[in-house]
């Protein structure tokens, strides 16, 4: 392929690499996963890029791609199985739940959001972003108004999560 | 929500703990080789068409010398012109939906179009295995109206059985293989499915009930 196409992408991707890791910090629970989740949403960064015309925002393209990456095209390594990064989560949320130091405070958020589904992780994620509601329902897929319904029912379900 | 929130603070400021790829290092991430669920899927795909493609192939010719008894050489040679009319329709509908398949489309869309693509080389399969239990029960209906000429052909000169007990067991077996390949095509599906779709499909689902229809 082109190579100045290869250098502007590159230079691109180096800048704007920390939306790729929040995608992967939502959906994955230990650094072997993140980094083969990375992987596969940059590799198909790549392959979209030289349709991407600038229609968009670079971020609203790279959290479409990062996404469905996530959801819809990565499949589980067989090194991160889930199962056992879940009971060392759940163990925490018992054994710190009166630690109020602001620290555990987010370990306990992240692992509550690790438990929802990759649906409703996509959510918080547009969410933690400040995406707001249309971008969100066109990213997904859904209408606004259920966007909004599905995001209220998350906090809520993050709120039972973190306090049973 | 003020635990939402206060991550929502913390979301913002993270970066610095994230690694930092070099140019370098992106340049050689891109390069590796993708192991996404489209790419399984359209070598599967391939696979299947090829299997069915070739198995016909793979079928000796003194198989056929049998039909010719029957005069149903014509018969199977227009079937099989028919046949692959079919089979290149079908691969022109998978290789029409696997374009559609774009990274870049809203995520119900996404999975929308590649379980569609998938759909199109089920029916293939389906395609194949009923042309393949309906070309049995022609040739079945056709040989043994002809009885004579089958246990002629067909049946061992020194074996020591009669033909009524020949024709039942050529029956039996017909049927017993046929039971056994429907099971195998079963059982891979079930495979298939279960590996590579589950999540797909899992995810579909609930998007789906998210935009009721």
């Amino acid at each position: 392929m082109n190579k100045e196409i290869e250098h502007k992408f590159i230079v691109e991707f180096e800048q704007n690499q920390n939306i790729i890791h929040k995608v992967c910090r939502i959906y994955t629970s230990n650094q072997d996963a993140h980094n083969d989740l990375f992987q596969e949403i940059a590799i198909q960064l790549w392959k979209a890029y030289p349709k991407f015309r600038g229609e968009s925002k670079l971020s609203t393209w790279m959290y479409r791609i990062g996404l469905n990456t996530a959801i819809t095209l990565y499949r589980k390594s067989k090194r991160s199985i889930v199962t056992q990064d879940f009971d060392s989560v759940l163990y925490r949320i018992e054994s710190t739940s009166y630690d109020d130091t602001e620290e555990e405070q987010l370990k306990l958020m992240y692992a509550a959001i690790h438990q929802l589904s990759d649906i409703d992780k996509a959510l918080i994620f547009l969410y933690l972003e400040d995406v707001n509601y249309k971008e969100i329902a066109e990213t997904m897929g859904i209408s606004e108004v259920n966007a909004r319904v599905r995001m209220n029912r998350i906090k809520t379900r993050l709120k039972t999560i973190l306090n049973p | 929500m003020d635990e939402l929130e206060f991550l929502k603070k913390d979301w913002k400021k993270q970066g610095a703990d994230f690694p930092r790829l070099s140019y370098a290092e992106i340049y050689k991430m891109i390069h590796k080789k993708s192991s996404s669920i489209v790419k399984w899927i359209f070598i599967i795909c391939i696979a299947e068409f090829l299997f069915w493609g070739l198995i016909a192939l793979v079928i000796p010719e003194s198989t056929f010398a049998i039909y010719e008894k029957f005069n149903l050489n014509s018969f199977l040679f227009i079937a099989q012109g028919l046949h692959y009319l079919v089979v290149f329709f079908f691969i022109y509908l998978f290789y029409k939906n696997y374009k559609t398949i774009s990274v870049v489309d809203n995520t119900g869309l996404l999975m929308k179009n590649i379980l569609k693509t998938r759909k199109t080389v089920n029916y293939y399969v389906y395609y194949n295995i009923a042309l393949y239990i309906l070309l049995s029960v022609i040739l079945n209906v056709v040989m043994f109206s002809h009885p004579n000429i089958l246990i002629e052909n067909m049946m061992p000169k020194n074996a020591a059985l009669d033909s009524d007990k020949f024709l039942g067991i050529m029956i039996v077996v017909q049927i017993v293989v046929l039971l056994v390949m429907c099971g195998l095509i079963w059982a891979y599906y079930r495979i298939i499915y279960g590996i590579l779709l589950k999540k797909l499909n899992r995810n579909y689902k609930e998007l789906e009930t998210l935009n009721p229809k």
